[in-house]
């Protein structure tokens, strides 16, 4: 066991290295950061030469020695005189303290920025996972127990077709009939109390929940299908025991397994849909932040915001590898 | 299940009759009549896309069949014209993946070793990324264009595309038609060409389908996040932005359910027809 934890550990962290360089390198080599602090003025084309003591004239076009004072000290402030390998080794080095850098825009720190917006999507995203297994276990359970019937019918192309709305269209659709025509929920958030946060956040995890809850609904009922056929069912139900008692205490706990499993591949799925959610209802968290942020150019706050939510991912999905070890001894062989 | 099981008996027959049934063939008539409306949109006689003359908001089965927005543009117009840039990007970018993906996995199954090892991990690493994150971290930088869109689309099938390419090619590598042709004399080409490439363009029929829905879906998805194609190309995704204030929810909701109706029974479509292909083909089904 300990041999097997050592390597997913290790990994781990070539992935997060991978995925952080990734990252980093897309921003450095598809963008110029450069543009993003000092705009234009980036483009002044003799600012080398000055800087180097080669040319001392001032210029007549696209700038002023002056201007060329600001580049290089922005390029000082953000080390952006430096190569991009060194750059990442720098800006890694930071992370492992805390510090994302700051914003290009606000001169805040990216840090407190994700602290201030994460917390509400994550809210989000919980509220969706709750939504979504509210939904998915009682009709997966019923769906598996009247097989082939006509519950079981309705139920399974109602899920198909349920996969095929993408979320942002199930949003707009949720938000025009119970946000706009009807004044059931609010279309907005509302960070006042705790409870008009739930509140307000309720529409959004439904119309997020709903998309997870179809494909965990399909599992569930395959799962239980086979499970059905398994001994130990029969010898349930030969002992006379209730098919409730049978479905929920003998076959649905065996089938919550790989739930797990599909709960680590969703949570990509998830962190996805929350940030389009989050721009139909106006919920100020980390995905409209992202937005935000990709508008304005504001380089440190992508990066940073991304390289949190990627992290999260791979150690979510590592998390669920090994409770689904601990869970079930047979995968450690493998 | 909708599909059909087959009979009992007809396993001891020796070949199980496979249909692909009316629906599938359905769903087929809608993505090909729709593709070809996108192609003849300029010839068709529908209005100008563009044109702010009509009246703004008006209602289904006016002057304009299906309305008209806020700037009093044609709805109809706009979807089918909105079909090229989805149907587009969602195709371009799923031959992208399928190319670059494909091509990497088969290498990947086929060699082993340390190229096997490398592009495994370059596969699990872009996996690492939440789809519409890794996309976004693509197009935030760059002018977003239709090829720029479309290839974004495209990096993002590489890897699952790449996976299966590659434990398909696994699964054939060491079978005795491989092996026979080795023994002949076949080079390493040769054998990936004509012996596992066929076999591995089995699956990816399936998944063409199935990923070109996904495609469709993330320009959609893109739109929402402002980073769908720019200036005044019309894309699906767009036209469900644009329809999505609050006015013209309030007002007239056709503005954005016409081109959600229309993205929905394209990706229906094509999950559809991609599901029913993939047991169509998956060999493990056939009775043998």
């Amino acid at each position: 066991m300990a041999k097997f934890l050592l390597r997913r550990v290790v990994q781990l962290v070539a992935v997060l290295l991978a995925v952080t360089f990734l990252a980093f390198s897309a921003l450095n080599f598809l963008g110029d950061p450069l543009v993003n602090v000092v705009g234009p003025l980036a483009a002044i084309p003799d600012c080398d030469l000055v800087e180097a003591g080669l040319r001392e004239d001032t210029f007549s076009t696209a700038g002023n020695i002056g201007d060329c004072e600001v580049v290089s000290r922005a390029r000082a402030q953000y080390n952006l005189d430096k190569s991009v390998p060194e750059r990442y080794v720098r800006w890694v080095g930071d992370l492992l303290t805390g510090d994302l850098g700051s914003s290009f825009q606000t001169g805040l720190p990216v840090s407190e920025i994700v602290r201030e917006k994460m917390p509400k999507s994550l809210l989000l995203m919980v509220m969706a996972e709750i939504v979504a297994l509210a939904i998915a276990i009682p009709v997966g359970v019923l769906a598996a127990y009247r097989a082939g019937r006509r519950l079981d019918r309705v139920t399974s192309v109602g899920s198909f077709g349920l996969l095929s709305v993408p979320n942002f269209a199930l949003g707009v659709i949720l938000l025009q009939v119970f946000a706009l025509r009807n004044r059931l929920l609010p279309a907005s958030f509302d960070d006042s109390t705790l409870w008009t946060r739930l509140h307000s956040l309720l529409l959004p995890s439904i119309v997020l929940g709903l998309g997870i809850a179809a494909s965990y609904q399909r599992l569930l009922r395959t799962d239980l299908l086979t499970t059905l056929q398994e001994d130990f069912v029969n010898m349930a139900r030969a002992k006379g025991m209730p098919d409730r008692h049978v479905m929920v205490r003998h076959a649905l706990r065996p089938s919550l397994f790989s739930l797990i499993t599909l709960f680590g591949l969703n949570t990509g799925a998830l962190i996805g849909g929350s940030l389009v959610v989050e721009r139909i209802f106006s919920i100020p968290g980390i995905g409209s932040e992202i937005v935000t942020a990709v508008i304005r150019d504001d380089f440190p706050v992508v990066l940073g915001a991304v390289v949190v939510i990627a992290t999260g991912f791979v150690v979510i999905n590592f998390l669920v590898d090994l409770l689904y070890t601990w869970l079930d001894p047979r995968v450690r062989v493998s | 299940m909708i599909a059909s099981v087959p009979e009992p008996n007809a396993a001891i027959d020796g070949a199980v009759e496979k249909k692909l049934g009316w629906a599938f063939w359905l769903s087929v008539a809608w993505i090909g009549g729709l593709a070809l409306a996108a192609v003849a949109a300029p010839w068709l006689p529908i209005k100008d896309p563009d044109v702010l003359g009509a009246a703004p908001r008006a209602g289904l089965f006016s002057d304009n069949l299906l309305g008209t927005d806020a700037l009093g543009r044609d709805v109809l117009a706009r979807t089918v014209w909105g079909a090229r840039i989805s149907l587009g990007v969602g195709s371009v970018g799923i031959i992208l993946g399928l190319t670059v993906g494909g091509t990497l996995g088969i290498i990947s199954g086929y060699f082993r070793g340390v190229v096997d090892q490398l592009i495994s991990f370059v596969f699990f690493s872009l996996l690492s990324f939440p789809s519409l994150v890794l996309a976004l971290l693509i197009t935030a930088t760059l002018s977003r264009s239709f090829w720029t869109v479309a290839m974004t689309l495209g990096i993002l099938g590489i890897a699952p595309i790449g996976r299966l390419a590659r434990a398909t090619t696994i699964q054939f590598a060491e079978r005795e038609f491989v092996q026979a042709s080795r023994v002949l004399g076949a080079k390493n080409g040769r054998i990936i060409v004509r012996e596992l490439l066929p076999n591995v363009l089995i699956p990816m029929g399936a998944l063409t389908l199935l990923g070109m829905g996904i495609s469709i879906v993330a320009e959609g998805s893109l739109a929402f996040l402002g980073l769908s194609v720019e200036g005044d190309a019309i894309s699906w995704g767009k036209s469900i932005v644009d329809g999505s204030q609050v006015r013209d929810l309030t007002e007239n909701a056709h503005v954005a359910l016409v081109p959600i109706v229309a993205m929905f029974l394209t990706v229906l479509a094509l999950n559809f027809a991609g599901d029913r292909l993939r047991e169509y083909t998956d060999v493990k089904e056939t009775a043998f």
